[in-house]
């Protein structure tokens, strides 16, 4: 009875192992072809599956329409037609993880640039980007330490968040008053936010509670956590994760009694939070401004491909447009630069990029410049403030210098 | 004064789906002898079958709650025929690698059908009562009360049914059960079958005042192992002190400690436990 067994799990091992070899075999043979001149490989690594894979999958909406549109419209490197191809692969949020993942599009598949949406990992991949392999990160983070940190190959997309601080100070203290509750989340990005919140309001004489932080993806009711910070009696709230648990926040707070306004840190977007709570809820509410209120060239056209490639109950939201611009960004350095492996070259070449891409692809705030660093900024840069009425107010933001 | 009665109540919420939950685990290793690691994403399971029946189907929401129930214990019973009973006479590092492996086959399946984004689960119970000054919202009196329910029948169900007794009969001996012709092979795919129900039922109630997502049962499992080892492994009554214990000291030590503490608390028990006293508050199960 064990002898067959184990022969019968031999065979099963030895067809295994014929059949990986013939499926990497086949893989390799796909990576070489991509490699060769009239195609050029984009890498994605971002977490696909667990906790982070509602976040990673926007991104990779994006960057799916960016290289859709691109290769529709035709690139041209060198007066020849290029294919742009999208690679992603998933690294479950850990930073060893997406580090290895980068490695691998760079050398397997030639990607001369790689798309990560987690500081944590951007600063995993920016120890291995300009060394024995060559590639240019699209870091989406809004962390100023990736651009601090000086590495030639890094593209940062967001705005620095701690150019948030001061706008939503001021509109919190102008619409709610001088008392703030902590109600942030723990991650460590999280962290960051509610440390230059708590600075900028002490700084403009405002009084601060405990650090009530919760961890928004384990506590399963928001209920407590609430009414703890409320027991403070403050005039705003500073709440702030991944958008859906920060509506359901918000929402228990007005349950309970909460009139004044909230901060609503960057991670979350109110349209976005607007599709699990009634609006009525987020209102009074200083955060970033939502994709749809943009007026850029090429906003309204980006909406309506979104809504028919993601459904009518999704809403767009910066991870996706700016993901899509960014990639936009991309396909016109390397047409600028010549070249599709020559990740110095695309990167020397963003800057005159800028200003030559397509309106079309201009969706969310197009930057118009990029720093030495490798950070693009739009000058014109505007938060939200959702008023009593449901009208989102913009409001100008001074932007921060990202150096230390 | 209010913040405590408020913070109570938000407790005994919280402590009657930790029960729920717990109660289906603790059975499971009071039968099968084995940490079913894959018991949140059961959980997590049964609330999307829930909001599949409620959002989808339209089914009112008790109703989709008791039908999505019925569907997790057929879940269940297949768990413990295509993973756990052809595990049972290998050593019991394979029933948990086994466990690990059906728990990411349910998170993947769920991300495959519903998708990686949050869903929020609307239900018919809205409003809020007022109890000596704190507001408690009308669904956290609903999960209260059918927790209180569902115990109540599950401990006559176990003490006085035909079919529980024998459940009991096997946690206290395999062999003399067997003896006297109880079949533990049928017993198992019950326990199993029961446990998924439970969680079920847990999953549903807490999932209007959550959201659904694919890793929510991860934060679940570690609480409720801590329950179950808080209370004593396999005891039904440690199971429901321990539930309501846990849920309780977490939510007043979140108020008038630090969220931080209230989040660690559980872990903080579970060392202290397993110091002091490894067998758990009610001692019942002994290693075979």
């Amino acid at each position: 009875m064990i002898s067959v067994s184990r022969n019968r799990s031999r065979r099963l091992l030895a067809a295994a192992v014929v059949g990986t070899f013939a499926l990497s075999l086949a893989a390799c043979g796909g990576g070489g072809d991509s490699g060769s001149g009239d195609s050029v490989v984009i890498g994605y690594t971002g977490p696909l599956s667990g906790g982070g894979a509602a976040y990673g999958e926007n991104v990779k909406m994006g960057l799916e329409m960016a290289v859709d549109d691109l290769n529709a419209d035709g690139v041209e490197i060198d007066g020849n037609p290029v294919t742009i191809e999208l690679k992603s692969l998933d690294d479950k949020y850990a930073p060893s993880t997406a580090a290895s993942n980068a490695q691998r599009l760079a050398d397997q598949d030639e990607a001369p640039v790689v798309v990560s949406p987690n500081a944590g990992a951007i600063k995993a991949i920016q120890q291995i980007n300009s060394g024995r392999s060559n590639f240019l990160v699209s870091a989406y983070t809004s962390d100023p330490a990736i651009v601090q940190a000086d590495n030639p190959l890094t593209m940062m997309i967001p705005p620095n968040f701690e150019s948030y601080a001061k706008p939503f100070t001021e509109q919190a203290m102008e619409h709610g008053g001088k008392k703030l509750a902590l109600l942030g989340t723990q991650s460590e990005y999280g962290q960051q936010w509610t440390k230059a919140i708590t600075d900028e309001w002490k700084a403009s004489d405002g009084e601060v509670g405990a650090d009530n932080s919760v961890d928004y993806a384990t506590v399963s009711d928001f209920a407590g956590p609430v009414s703890k910070a409320l027991a403070e009696k403050p005039d705003a709230m500073f709440v702030g994760g991944p958008s859906q648990p920060t509506a359901l926040i918000m929402e228990e707070a007005r349950k309970q009694g909460f009139e004044r306004s909230f901060i609503v840190m960057d991670q979350a977007k109110l349209n976005e939070m607007a599709t699990v709570t009634d609006i009525e809820n987020l209102t009074k509410s200083v955060g970033v401004l939502p994709v749809d209120e943009y007026e850029d060239p090429g906003t309204e056209d980006f909406l309506t491909k979104f809504a028919d490639k993601a459904g009518e109950d999704k809403v767009a939201t910066s991870e996706t447009a700016l993901n899509y611009q960014g990639v936009a960004i991309i396909a016109k350095a390397m047409e600028l630069a010549g070249s599709t492996d020559d990740p110095e070259k695309i990167r020397g070449s963003i800057g005159d990029a800028l200003a030559e891409v397509d309106d079309k692809y201009k969706v969310t705030g197009f930057p118009t410049e990029i720093t030495d660093q490798g950070h693009l900024l739009n000058q014109e840069l505007e938060v939200a403030y959702l008023d009593e009425d449901e009208k989102y107010n913009k409001v100008p933001v001074e932007q921060v210098s990202d150096t230390k | 004064m209010t913040l405590f009665i408020q913070q109570l109540f938000n407790g005994l919420a919280l402590g009657g789906v930790y029960c729920l939950a717990a109660i289906g685990l603790t059975l499971v290793f009071g039968v099968l002898r084995i940490p079913n690691l894959a018991h949140g994403a059961l959980y997590m399971l049964g609330a999307y079958v829930t909001y599949f029946f409620l959002a989808t189907l339209g089914v009112p929401y008790l109703a989709a709650i008791g039908i999505a129930a019925l569907v997790l214990f057929v879940v269940g019973v297949g768990l413990e025929r295509l993973v756990f009973h052809p595990l049972r006479n290998s050593p019991h590092t394979h029933h948990m690698i086994a466990a690990v492996g059906a728990m990411f086959f349910f998170q993947s399946l769920a991300q495959v059908i519903w998708g990686a984004d949050f869903r929020r689960m609307d239900t018919p119970i809205t409003g809020s009562l007022h109890i000596l000054g704190a507001e408690i919202s009308a669904q956290r009196i609903v999960i209260i009360i059918t927790a209180v329910v569902v115990l109540a029948l599950l401990t006559w169900f176990i003490k006085r049914s035909i079919h529980g007794q024998t459940i009991e009969a096997i946690e206290q001996d395999r062999t003399g059960a067997a003896l006297v012709g109880i079949n533990p092979s049928m017993v198992s795919m019950l326990t199993l079958g029961l446990s998924a129900l439970l969680a079920t039922i847990a999953a549903g109630l807490v999932s209007p005042i959550n959201l659904l997502s694919p890793t929510m049962g991860d934060a679940l499992n570690l609480k409720v192992f801590a329950i179950i080892i808080l209370g004593g492994l396999g005891s039904l009554p440690g199971a429901i002190i321990g539930g309501f214990a846990l849920a309780i000291a977490e939510t007043m030590t979140s108020t008038y400690i630090s969220s931080a503490v209230g989040e660690a608390v559980a872990f903080i028990v579970l060392v202290a436990v397993l110091a002091i006293r490894p067998t758990g508050l009610f001692t019942k199960a002994v290693q075979r």
